[in-house]
């Protein structure tokens, strides 16, 4: 039981940083801040939900395949706010304080 | 090795001429420093050597390819059988995918091999978990501001990593740290992009690097590198 709601409130704070993972994404001045916002807090909110899933699954096979999904999420995440920042720079998109 | 003598004595080291305390970075793939043949070592790569001893190489090198290629797939097909279970019908495209990835490895010349330490490992997860922590909530107190607090800007910083997996590591940890994005990574300089560039980036940044040249058990700085050490 105290597992259970462990869980749920590890899952909805990683929905809490989701939502504003997504609204700094609408708030931030241009496409390298919205990076942040994007890289930062949804990976944190991926994060805190595999946890709170990873408690609720039974075996140790299941809670090994999610963190290995997190992982790679986390590392693709890196990577491609990586080539979007590269990207940005080199083109004419308008960039503060550059 | 004797018919070679006369080549040895003709060449230049530029072992030798060096400052003793610059030590010779060797190229990649020599193993060893010349020991036992009393060879200068930088006489072993292979481009220094007669003709006639390079030609004897290419086996060598087309086991380390295979090498490459098999530890790839043997990585690949592990992570596939985690996800997805290995069921049949998974492999259909689990196989032309992984087989497709081991053939994009080899446009890329192979990585510095690199090794990790258990204890660094044990002292970074819990220390990176929590900047990630810091890093979100970083961000959702400017998202949710009613001005968000912003003066972001790009910043220049210079590694002392060596290439490979703890530069890039490092660039990647970089991102998922509070206020902090790597935009672009040449060579030891990364491109920063900061949301607050009044914060102090080499105070944020050199703990992390001693921490990743602790996961990677790189005890020293290489010391070429620390001459040149920027602000």
């Amino acid at each position: 039981m105290s597992i259970e709601l462990l869980a749920l409130v590890l899952i909805a704070a990683g929905a809490a940083f989701f939502v504003v993972g997504t609204i700094g994404l609408l708030r931030f001045p241009d496409t390298l801040c919205r990076l942040h916002a994007l890289t930062k807090a949804d990976g944190l909110g991926l994060g805190l939900t595999c946890l709170g899933v990873a408690l609720l699954v039974g075996s140790v096979g299941e809670m090994l395949r999610i963190l290995l999904i997190w992982g790679l999420v986390a590392v693709s995440s890196a990577v491609s706010g990586h080539l979007i920042a590269g990207h940005v720079l080199r083109s004419n998109a308008p960039v503060r304080g550059r | 090795m004797n018919q070679y003598a006369d080549r040895l004595s003709a060449t230049p080291q530029p072992l030798l001429e060096r400052p003793a305390s610059r030590p010779v970075q060797f190229p990649l793939g020599v193993h060893g420093q010349g020991a036992g043949h009393g060879l200068p070592a930088r006489l072993t790569r292979e481009a220094d050597l007669p003709g006639i001893v390079v030609d004897a190489h290419p086996p060598r090198r087309v086991r380390r390819h295979i090498a490459r290629a098999g530890f790839s797939l043997a990585v690949l097909a592990g992570l596939w059988v985690a996800l997805t279970g290995g069921t049949a019908q998974g492999w259909m495209i689990g196989g032309p995918a992984i087989l497709a990835a081991t053939a994009l490895i080899f446009l890329y010349p192979a990585p510095p091999r690199w090794r990790l330490s258990p204890v660094g490992a044990l002292r970074f997860g819990p220390w990176f978990a929590l900047r990630l922590l810091l890093g979100a909530l970083d961000v959702a107190r400017r998202a949710l501001g009613r001005r968000p607090r912003l003066a972001p800007g790009c910043r220049v910083f210079r590694t002392r990593l060596p290439e490979g997996a703890p530069r890039l590591l490092f660039a990647n940890v970089i991102t998922l740290l509070p206020g902090t994005l790597t935009a672009g990574l040449h060579d030891e300089l990364l491109l920063i992009h900061m949301l607050d560039t009044d914060a102090d980036l080499e105070a944020q940044l050199r703990p992390l690097e001693a921490r990743v040249a602790a996961l990677f058990r790189l005890r020293t700085v290489p010391p070429h590198l620390a001459l040149e050490n920027t602000p």
